[in-house]
């Protein structure tokens, strides 16, 4: 059923972009991240421009995070307090993201950069799980234990000044790196149309030695802070928040994430990190192949503000 | 019947007479005034209808009678841009912005255009892609523009927006004749300016001008507006939006 997209300006089909919302969101509810990282390519690839694929996406990264977030409100799994520094960091983050955003549609160069983000950072993260969950299988399989994280240990992180405690997360340490993380992973976001989650993740927990149980869900309030002021400034100053195209993204991608969240639960945790990093990898190698290969067409269009012709 | 009105019938009876010998007139009529654009919009076609009308003094001449009927969108600039190797990485380089083109343009003739025409009359009224004036925001002309210039045309052809059809007029009757245009789903919303010409042994006698509209409606025309005018009041609706809905489905889906 094709369906006449207001702010993309074009028809599309339905079920495809339901479908893809519903994939997607198996995936995160699989892995426990956002998925925004593969949604935002998929939406580009199909044909919808850059710029409405990012901002739209932002948009169902809050109801994806929300939706995921209730169960860890629940459970009292959140650290409201990290996440409230992390939020207003974040916000920070995403008015400078959104800004560079609209001077790169302008030059032009925003899918170039986009793609070259993705590379980079999709390349690092992804090789860097990949490399973490083998070390760790081959070390359960030939039965030794994982390195466990004792509570003394402390890097140069932790000799940072402007303390603050953490009741919930059990730590004391330094605001600077919580800020640097989150105005990173705002501006990431915003640009990338991502939560972060996949790199939010591993920094609060290599970085700031978060408890893992803490982690997810207090990374899932960021997400929600980040990517709703990021979803205003994208509507506010680029006008390419599809408001159609993000319901039904919306839709698939809560009902899809209940399926993973379901076999999740039924797969070990290391296996899941390995399959997540080469998912991760794959969608980074993606990007590599198209900023080298030779396109099959060498011009483009554009409007002055950006928007792809 | 007074003076003055003796006066004024018998000067408009002068005017008329004064006219120039080829007496040909064209009346275009369209299949619709608006396109609408809804929710279940997949393109559309609007039809051109016309006759030529001959006043009785109009000398009979040998030769067929050629239409072309050009369809132009609302103008818009646009930069073309081409992507350059650099350091192994493919990336948008040199680019040619084009001041005020057809973002829409349609030539539907009952001939090739150039049996139809000379080269000269084709610019002037720019009718067919490669009489297109191509005016760029970088002045002066320099080496390598007309790479652009195809380039932009064979985008917009691909892209469903530049269209022709070389024996796209036909004639049904002698002197009537009707064309099809087909509007694409991607097309930008304004006003669609249609030009009709009437060509004969490589001379344009007459031309006549019509137009159409093409707006979005209802649902589709609401949410663009409040999108382009109240983009943070859109914004705050978009993200109630996904709260309501997250927060349905984890109610909905709840497991522990």
């Amino acid at each position: 059923m094709q369906i006449y997209l207001p702010i993309a300006e074009l028809p599309v089909n339905m079920f495809l972009i339901f479908g893809m919302g519903a994939a997607v969101g198996f995936l995160s509810g699989l892995f426990g991240v956002g998925g925004g990282f593969l949604l935002t390519p998929l939406l580009i690839f199909s044909g919808i421009s850059p710029a409405v694929a990012v901002a739209s996406t932002t948009a169902q990264v809050v109801a994806s995070s929300f939706s995921a977030s209730l169960t860890y409100w629940r459970r009292k799994l959140i650290d409201f307090k990290l996440a409230g520094v992390l939020v207003v960091a974040g916000i920070v983050g995403s008015t400078i993201g959104v800004g560079i955003f609209t001077l790169l549609r302008r030059t032009g160069q925003l899918d170039l950069i986009i793609s070259v983000c993705y590379v980079t950072f999709l390349g690092l993260v992804g090789g860097l799980m990949l490399w973490e969950s083998i070390r760790s299988i081959i070390n359960t399989r030939r039965g030794r234990p994982a390195p466990l994280r004792r509570p003394g240990q402390h890097g140069w992180i932790h000799g940072l000044p402007f303390k603050m405690r953490f009741k919930r997360s059990k730590l004391y340490v330094s605001i600077v790196p919580i800020l640097a993380i989150g105005i990173g992973i705002g501006i990431l976001g915003s640009m990338l149309g991502i939560g972060g989650g996949f790199i939010l993740v591993p920094a609060l927990i290599y970085i700031l030695r978060v408890p893992t149980s803490i982690v997810v869900g207090t990374s899932l309030i960021q997400m929600i802070g980040t990517m709703a002021v990021a979803t205003l400034l994208q509507s506010g100053n680029n006008h390419s928040v599809d408001g159609v195209l993000a319901l039904i993204l919306m839709v698939g991608g809560v009902i899809g994430a209940q399926f993973g969240a379901r076999l999740g639960a039924r797969v070990g945790g290391e296996q899941l990190r390995a399959m997540l990093a080469l998912l991760v990898l794959a969608v980074g190698i993606r990007f590599l192949v198209n900023l080298v290969s030779t396109p099959d067409e060498l011009f483009s269009l554009a409007t002055l503000a950006g928007d792809a012709r | 019947m007074n003076a003055v009105g003796r006066f004024a019938l018998l000067a408009g009876m002068t005017l008329l007479a004064l006219r120039p010998a080829a007496a040909e007139q064209l009346v275009v009529a369209l299949s619709t005034d608006n396109v609408k654009i809804s929710s279940s919009f997949t393109g559309t076609g609007v039809t051109v209808f016309g006759a030529i009308e001959r006043d009785a003094g109009t000398i009979s001449r040998g030769g067929v009678y050629d239409v072309v009927v050009v369809v132009r969108g609302p103008d818009e600039t646009l930069v073309t841009r081409r992507k350059e190797r650099v350091a192994g990485i493919w990336l948008n380089r040199d680019a040619r912005t084009y001041l005020d083109m057809p973002s829409f343009y349609a030539v539907h003739s009952s001939r090739p255009l150039d049996e139809i025409a000379p080269k000269e009359a084709l610019m002037r009224y720019q009718i067919g892609f490669d009489n297109l004036t191509f005016r760029a925001r970088e002045g002066r002309p320099q080496p390598g523009d007309e790479v652009f210039s195809e380039a932009f045309v064979r985008l917009k052809r691909e892209a469903g927006l530049y269209r022709d059809a070389p024996y796209g007029v036909t004639f049904p009757g002698a002197s009537v004749f009707q064309t099809t245009v087909d509007i694409p789903a991607n097309v930008p919303v304004g006003t669609y300016r249609v030009s009709v010409f009437l060509f004969r042994d490589n001379a344009m006698l007459a031309a006549s001008n019509a137009a159409f509209g093409i707006a979005k409606t209802g649902f589709e025309q609401f949410t663009f507006d409040l999108a382009r005018r109240n983009g943070y009041f859109y914004g705050l609706i978009c993200i109630a939006l996904a709260l309501v809905t997250g927060w349905l489905a984890g109610v909905l889906f709840r497991r522990d």
